[in-house]
């Protein structure tokens, strides 16, 4: 069942789990080029398979300061509505089924992730947040940095 | 069985729409055998497919098309509105069948006996019978005709456009590949095939956009029928031509401008051509002209739309958008009569009077205007009011792959719709001075102004420090029509064909790219919106506005020209540039060489029935013509001699004047050279005593008891010559004279009038009769003069 495969990675600093459905593949990237004047999320341009990809950086999306891009920085590439994205991952662990069923967050969180957070969900051991690849993309633009 | 419908259907829709177009080109000339031969190829066509379909009321129909043209090109009919009008209903009714046959599949069940029995109204009723025997011959011949004309394969447009796709891909690999390639240091061998390869996919997409592009009379053909039918309806006299239809055009551009024409002509019928009695009135043709043309200039497709009808009126456009509350009156003053035309682009305005069923439908120029610049057109208009409107559509030829300028700015580089740039400078350059006005910054090149924007502001990032100043270059940017302005960059990179591709919609947002592309180099670069940019810089770049300042500016230096003084240069008969005020020159007159003459010891000219004097020393030699600048004071004219009028310049405040009053007042800078200044004072002083005063009012001298003729014959030719009009005994006039000179001592006459009307007494003696004798002796020219002017003024000294 494609609804229960996860993608397990530290973004912004979290360790979360995305859902699989709009991932396409995770790669590595060169120096983005940047986009000047873009909102503050968008940490550039990057070319792959002579396709052009927006790169975001979910830290800037939960509220924190923007992580530069190293070279061979790994990044999830996602597809929404049509356009392809990256979002820069800290950590890349495991893509995996997870039986356990989505829970409603309990708990207040900060406000960034309150967001982009869809649910709770129990893995080995540990709560993760639940998110949505797209919610990085297609929240409405912050005030943030 | 369905491809060979869909086959049909879409070959059968192709030749409607082309017959709709060629009978209307028949209808106006009858005589055009080839025309009908078309025509009555393309029903021949429809027919033939249809029977191989089993579609019997296409059949039946095409087949009373074909008929009844067939008659006509035996000529047992006349060709006639009706039949046109016949023809045209049956094409409409094959329209309509096939829309059917599209949706469902079948050919719906009906009769067509109306359409059928509206063609076969005047002629004889179709026999078949006796008509396919008889025509077969020449239809042999036709059908040799059509398989030449349909070499051709149809192709779905989806599977054209996924070509399209996957050609832009293969080049955007090829791209990536050839980075490489070069990056991995490979072998000679493999750069050579590779290069090899790279060549066959440069001339594969060179194809592909070939067979995306379509002639554009696919866009005009179905124009003469819409033209038709809407004259009709309107009940106005349209003679409609296309030209330039071999011009092709990307497939999807097509798409895109097919509506903003036909609503452009549909507007030129409805507004633009004035009714009948109005063309009259205006000393038009009754039958007006609406011409549309198409030409490829460069990268870009101009479409024109030309009418000859009343044009459009800035004022009522103006009242109109008033009532209409798209503005107020107060705005509406402030308006450019550029700027007024301009609102008929604006939402909600509709030129017409009353909504007409026709254009009235709230799709207005605010639409056309917008479709035709998503696609990176623009519309322009050219009025001519009274005469007409033109409107022209100006769109690049494809959309996918442009032409783009690579520039740097903030250490990246961008790349700059080629089509919008209009000039590249350096801006170290000699023709370019950038002022800093006000925080602002303006460019000037060659005396044309522009806003500057600096790339690196408008982005909101810092100058990159390894950009060479020297390298700074200015785009002159064009981003729409009447807007221009001067984008600064780092540097200029190089011309590059490149692929856009939108960007994502967060970067779009931005309103400062209009999309990615990925050049050789393999890291994207965005496509600036040269539009955006404007808007983002908070920048008025519209030319109109500018050329008001300008124009305003020029208007104040012509008051200040006026006010000031204004000089006439030319060259004199020495070929010496002299200077006069023009206010003193009354005319520039042309006079063969033998209407001057030498007469009491001056030169004179014969100008028409007058003579006046002319300041020269000699006589000219030669016999050609030449210009004389007739010098007017307000009384007297004088002529110069020049050799020709060089120009009207200002009068530099800086006059260098001369040391003594002669001829030349003084010396001027004119553009860097001394140029004398002509005394116009000291030249009439010279002449101006006994030149005749031509224009003025001079006073009436009545000659009083002049019985032996002194004063007709002694005295009234000297006071002609001095201006005054002569009104001897025998004459009678209503007019009143102003003086009256008595002659004979005790004359009677003079007595007559005496209270009213200054009285002049000649004596015939030297002496004065008395100290109370006013009298003037009759040779003493001076005393007669003097006395004359203290009693009536008088110009002659």
């Amino acid at each position: 069942m494609m609804r229960n495969l996860y993608l397990i990675a530290r973004i912004a600093d979290t360790r979360v789990a995305l859902r699989s459905r709009a991932i396409n593949s995770v790669v590595t990237v060169g120096t983005p080029v940047e986009v000047p004047a873009a909102p503050p999320h968008v940490a550039g341009l990057f070319a792959l398979r002579s396709r052009v990809f927006t790169l975001i950086d979910p830290h800037v999306v939960v509220g924190l300061p923007a992580a530069p891009v190293s070279p061979g920085q790994r990044v999830i590439v996602v597809d929404v509505a049509e356009h392809g994205y990256a979002l820069i991952a800290d950590e890349i662990e495991d893509v995996c089924f997870i039986d356990a069923p989505e829970t409603r967050i309990t708990g207040k969180l900060l406000p960034g992730w309150a967001r982009v957070a869809d649910a709770l969900i129990e893995y080995q051991g540990a709560s993760l947040l639940v998110v949505d690849p797209s919610n990085f993309i297609t929240l409405p633009t912050l005030k943030a940095a | 069985m369905d491809d060979l419908l869909n086959d049909f259907l879409a070959e059968t829709a192709e030749i409607l729409a082309e017959a709709g177009g060629a009978i209307i080109a028949w209808e106006a000339d009858p005589a055009d055998r080839a025309q009908l031969d078309a025509i009555f190829r393309l029903v021949h066509t429809i027919k033939g497919s249809s029977g191989f379909l089993t579609l019997p009321r296409v059949t039946a129909l095409s087949h009373a098309a074909e008929d009844a043209l067939d008659q006509v090109r035996r000529g047992n009919r006349p060709a006639n509105a009706a039949l046109v009008t016949g023809v045209l209903g049956i094409l409409d009714r094959l329209g309509e069948l096939c829309a059917a046959l599209g949706r469902d599949g079948v050919e719906p069940a009906g009769d067509d006996g109306d359409a059928i029995g509206a063609l076969s109204d005047q002629g004889p009723p179709p026999d078949i019978a006796v008509d396919s025997s008889g025509a077969s011959p020449r239809r042999d011949e036709d059908l040799t005709a059509d398989l030449q004309s349909w070499r051709s394969i149809r192709v779905p447009l989806p599977l054209l456009d996924s070509v399209m796709t996957g050609v832009t891909d293969i080049v955007l690999a090829r791209n990536e590949f050839a980075r490489m390639l070069r990056e991995s240091g490979a072998n000679p061998a493999v750069i050579a095939s590779f290069d090899r390869l790279s060549t066959s996919i440069a001339g594969m997409r060179q194809s592909v956009s070939q067979m995306r592009m379509q002639r554009i009379d696919k866009l005009f053909s179905p124009l003469p029928r819409i033209v038709r039918d809407l004259a009709r309806d309107m009940g106005k006299k349209i003679a409609f031509q296309t030209s330039g239809g071999e011009v092709e055009l990307d497939r999807e551009m097509m798409e895109n401008i097919r509506d903003p024409l036909i609503h452009i002509v549909r507007n030129a019928i409805d507004h633009g051509v004035e009714p009948f009695e109005e063309r009259v009135a205006a000393g038009k043709d009754i039958t007006a002209t609406i011409a549309v043309s198409a030409r490829q200039s460069g990268n870009q497709i101009e479409i024109e739309i030309r009418d000859d009808g009343r044009g459009l009126s800035p004022d009522a456009l103006m009242a109109k958008a008033i009532a209409s509350r798209i503005l107020t009156a107060t705005e509406a003053r402030a308006l450019s009569p550029r700027e007024k035309l301009d609102l008929i682009f604006r939402p909600g305005f509709s030129t017409a009077a009353q909504v007409t069923s026709v254009s009235g439908r709230g799709v207005g120029m605010d639409i056309v205007k917008a479709n035709v610049e998503k696609i990176g057109g623009v519309v322009e208009l050219r009025n001519d009011e009274g005469r007409g409107l033109t409107i022209l559509l100006r769109v690049p030829m494809t959309l996918t792959i442009i032409s783009g300028l690579m520039v740097r700015a903030a250490g990246q580089y961008f790349a700059i719709p080629r089509g919008a740039v209009r000039e590249i400078l350096l801006e170290s350059g000699d023709t370019v001075r950038i002022d800093r006005v006000g925080g602002g910054e303006l460019a000037t090149v060659r005396g044309e102004q522009y806003p500057l924007l600096r790339l690196e502001t408008v982005l909101g990032r810092g100058r990159d420090h390894g950009d060479d100043v020297d390298d700074r270059a200015l785009v002159i940017v064009r981003p729409g029509q009447g807007q221009s302005y001067a984008l600064s960059v780092a540097a200029i990179h190089d011309h590059e064909e490149l692929v856009i591709k939108p960007a994502a919609p967060m970067i779009m947002a931005t309103g400062l790219y209009a999309g990615t592309t990925l050049p050789d180099n393999g890291r994207p670069v965005l496509l600036l919106d040269v539009q955006g940019l404007l808007a983002a810089a908070a920048i008025d770049a519209s030319e109109a506005g500018r050329s008001r300042d300008l124009s305003a500016e020029a208007d104040v230096e012509a008051d200040a020209a006026r006010n000031a003084v204004q000089l006439l240069l030319f060259r004199d008969m020495n070929a010496r540039v002299r200077g006069v005020r023009l206010s003193v020159i009354e005319r520039v007159e042309e006079v063969p060489a033998s209407a001057i003459f030498e007469s009491a010891g001056r030169i004179q000219a014969r100008i028409g029935e007058d003579i006046f004097p002319v300041h020269a020393a000699a006589l000219p030699d030669g016999n050609e013509a030449f210009k004389l600048l007739r010098l007017y004071d307000g009384n007297a004219i004088l002529c110069y001699p020049i050799a020709e009028v060089v120009d009207i310049v200002r009068l530099p405040d800086m006059v260098q004047p001369s040391a003594a009053p002669g001829l030349i007042a003084g010396v001027v800078l004119i553009g860097g050279d001394p140029v004398e200044l002509i005394d116009p004072f000291w030249l009439m002083e010279q002449y101006g005593a006994g030149a005749a005063t031509p224009a003025a009012r001079q006073p009436l001298c009545r000659l009083a008891d002049d019985h032996d003729g002194w004063g007709e014959n002694f005295l009234a030719p000297i006071l002609r010559g001095a201006g005054y009009r002569v009104l001897a005994g025998a004459d009678t006039s209503e007019e009143a004279p102003d003086v009256l000179l008595c002659i004979a001592e005790g004359g009677e006459d003079c007595r007559v009038d005496g209270d009213e009307v200054p009285v002049i007494r000649l004596r015939a003696s030297v002496a004065a009769a008395g100290p109370d004798d006013e009298s003037v002796y009759r040779y003493d020219r001076q005393a007669l003069f003097d006395a004359l002017r203290s009693r009536v003024g008088g110009h002659a000294a």
